[in-house]
């Protein structure tokens, strides 16, 4: 099914109760997405509009939010931060949206949040992993309901300090993200007494990894600790599998996700790493999701299908809490918001607007009539050991 | 004059009771609008065909961005003092341009933008690199005004550079100096034989270009209140090319209708289609075919007729 038969049939069914509505004189509450469909990131942003758009059947299902049905008004970014600015500018004051969801990418995110306070609305993320949103660069009207790329970071520290690997080095996507993860990555291995060997960075859209992988052998590390997504994750991981890279360097992954497993197959198995959502987590909540998406889609839900989930619940939940869309109203409600999300029980926290959630460990392993490898949880490590101080980007411990 | 008076008083008078978001697309209007006029100072008046002029627009965006972000020059000021910057670096720019004529020219003016942008990627203390400025305020002042923080204000601030930027533009292309640039457009060896240092005059018109595209810039960067390597990016300098021959070239009025239509025609298509572009491309070359002298020629080519 392509994205305009589903747009078109999910504006049908928003479509149906309209005399009821209209009897009511009640307009739908509209959710802006501005997402990166197109471009390098562009899975990301699909898979975001996928969680978020099941979410919304599901919402509207049963009878929408304070009475109201909601729809999204989803635009393109192509994951360029200027674009992002001015399609959330479009759906702010052109559409009357007075909640946002989407932004692929931390530096659009970055660009978009000094904006919030003008425009009166409440953005909740899903996807972004720069930890200065929650830090240095934190506004009132911002919230993260997903894990952070320091938190996805120190998961794997954690882990890597029961392991026995000694030298790492580090690759990670140039921009916001790449580096944050990586300084957090460095600032973790370097406390937990083993040795950081040093760090490369490579362009959004790179396609070649030959130089990069070159680089990851010469430095005779025991790990490599990846910071990619998207196709430059799928791409990375193919010539890896070519140059043999896993015979010699453990590749830790910062998200492991179906998407680049299945880019990818077979060179996926072997692949360590944190992961910000899996299918395979076990608590009802998760498995009546999995269960009424497969039947949906056919197909289990990847990382950010998940992640945008349990944002949208959480965004629902403060809502319902405070039977006001008005961000003077929502945002102390949100402060305080508590779910029972696909992944157990996540707090927001007032302080930083953090969601408190743990994280996993998870290694993809060849598995027995199924297609593609698997990702299976390896290790978990529970919100308190896992999510910073306030407004914090390292660890104290 | 009167025309002038009239346009400025509508654009004046707009604000009041447009919806936030029409606004919005007007301030940026006008300030694409001032970027193509400052562009056909070159290619209109003196010939001078730049493939780079996104290079003047980044310039002003980025070094007003670092103003506005790590100092407490009110933003007027800000704004000027980015402009003046461009202006200062297009001599140095100009100067070695000039050394080739046509699309050598052309080529070295695109090579100069696309270095800049290549630092812009590398240079992350001063344009964040990718990630981009973000956050750049619109900073109070002078005297403690804040009035041009506010969306109409800063929406005023914009048209009194545009109309400013105009009159500086219009008063050049008038005097000696504008004939002098006409001479160069026409025939560049007739003009040096009469004992006129062309060179010298060539570069004094990518200065002022420049200026008055930094400005556009500097607007830009607390408009947006972002600025990143797109600024810098030769799509920029292409479309800003396109805005001036639609708008119709050595009319300066012309360009800035061509950034209106340009700017109006996206938004429209765009949410019809992905592929905007493919379309506006159809309508460009319809320009170049049947109406040479752009939009300002047609308008001129009706009322004559009528």
């Amino acid at each position: 099914m392509t994205g305009l038969n589903r747009r078109t049939l999910l504006s049908a069914a928003a479509a149906a109760p309209v005399v009821l509505r209209h009897a009511r004189g009640e307009t739908p509450i509209k959710i802006g997405m501005p997402l990166a469909l197109t471009g390098p990131s562009g899975e990301i942003g699909q898979q975001m509009r996928h969680g978020a758009e099941f979410w919304l059947k599901e919402v509207n299902a049963a009878g929408g939010l304070l009475g109201r049905q909601v729809a999204l008004q989803i635009e393109d970014t192509t994951g360029d931060p200027a674009t992002c600015v001015r399609k959330a500018q479009e759906v702010v004051e052109r559409d009357g949206c007075k909640l946002l969801f989407g932004m692929v990418l931390s530096s659009e995110a970055l660009a978009v949040v000094p904006k919030l306070a003008e425009w009166n609305a409440i953005f909740m993320s899903s996807d972004n992993g720069d930890g200065r949103l929650t830090g240095s660069s934190f506004v009132p009207n911002f919230f993260r309901a997903n894990i952070s790329g320091p938190m996805e970071t120190r998961v794997i520290s954690l882990w890597l300090r029961e392991g026995q690997m000694k030298k790492f080095f580090a690759l990670g996507m140039d921009y916001a993200w790449g580096h944050n993860s990586i300084g957090v990555f460095k600032d973790e291995v370097t406390k937990a007494g083993k040795t950081f060997l040093g760090d490369v960075y490579s362009p959004i859209g790179t396609k070649d990894f030959s130089t990069y992988i070159t680089k990851i052998r010469q430095s005779g590390a025991d790990g490599c600790f990846l910071v990619l997504q998207g196709d430059d994750n799928a791409a990375f991981l193919s010539q890896a599998h070519e140059y043999r890279l896993s015979d010699r360097v453990q590749l830790i992954t910062s998200i492991v996700d179906l998407n680049s497993i299945h880019a990818v197959g077979d060179a996926a198995i072997g692949l360590a790493g944190s992961t910000r959502y899996v299918a395979t987590i076990d608590n009802p909540a998760n498995k009546a999701f999995v269960a009424d998406w497969q039947k949906q889609f056919n197909a289990l839900p990847d990382v950010f299908e998940g992640e945008q989930y349990q944002a949208c619940k959480m965004l629902q939940a403060g809502i319902e809490a405070a039977k006001s869309i008005d961000a003077e109203k929502l945002r102390p409600a949100l402060e305080v918001a508590t779910i029972d999300s696909i992944k157990g029980k996540i707090a927001m926290r007032a302080c930083d607007h953090q969601a408190v959630q743990g994280g996993y460990i998870v290694k993809v392993k060849k598995q027995d009539g199924a297609k593609y490898p698997v990702p299976e949880i390896i290790a978990t490590f529970p919100g308190d050991k896992v999510t910073p101080a306030c407004r914090q980007m390292t660890f104290e411990s | 004059m009167r025309m002038l008076l009239a346009v400025a008083l509508l654009l004046a008078l707009l604000p009041f009771g447009l919806p936030p978001y029409a606004m919005t697309l007007l301030t940026e209007a006008l300030i694409m609008g001032l970027f193509a006029m400052s562009l056909d100072l070159m290619v209109g008046y003196a010939r001078l065909i730049s493939f780079g002029h996104a290079a003047a627009y980044g310039l002003g965006a980025y070094t007003c961005g670092n103003i506005l972000l790590h100092t407490d020059i009110p933003l007027p000021f800000a704004v000027l003092l980015a402009g003046l910057f461009s202006g200062i670096v297009a001599i140095g720019v100009a100067w070695v341009c000039t050394q080739a004529t046509g699309v050598s020219f052309s080529m070295l003016t695109l090579a100069f933008a696309q270095l800049l942008y290549a630092v812009a990627f590398k240079w992350t203390p001063v344009t964040g690199a990718s990630d981009g400025l973000a956050g750049i305020p619109r900073s109070p002042g002078p005297f403690g005004v804040t009035w041009f923080a506010t969306k109409s204000g800063f929406y005023y601030l914009t048209m009194a550079c545009l109309i400013g930027g105009f009159l500086f533009a219009r008063a050049l292309v008038r005097s000696p100096f504008g004939a002098v640039l006409r001479g160069i457009r026409e025939n560049e060896a007739k003009t040096l034989s009469l004992g006129y240092n062309t060179r010298l005059y060539k570069i004094a018109v990518v200065a002022a270009s420049y200026m008055l595209g930094g400005l556009a810039g500097a607007l830009y960067a607390p408009f947006a209140g972002f600025a990143n390597t797109e600024l810098l990016f030769w799509l920029l300098s292409g479309q800003v090319l396109i805005m001036v021959i639609v708008g119709g070239t050595g009319t300066l009025v012309g360009p800035i209708l061509g950034a209106v239509f340009f700017l109006f025609v996206q938004q429209q298509l765009s949410t019809y289609t992905d592929s905007w572009a493919l379309f506006f491309g159809v309508i460009f070359i319809g320009f170049v075919l049947f109406a040479p002298e752009g939009i300002l020629g047609l308008a001129r080519r009706w009322t004559r007729a009528h």
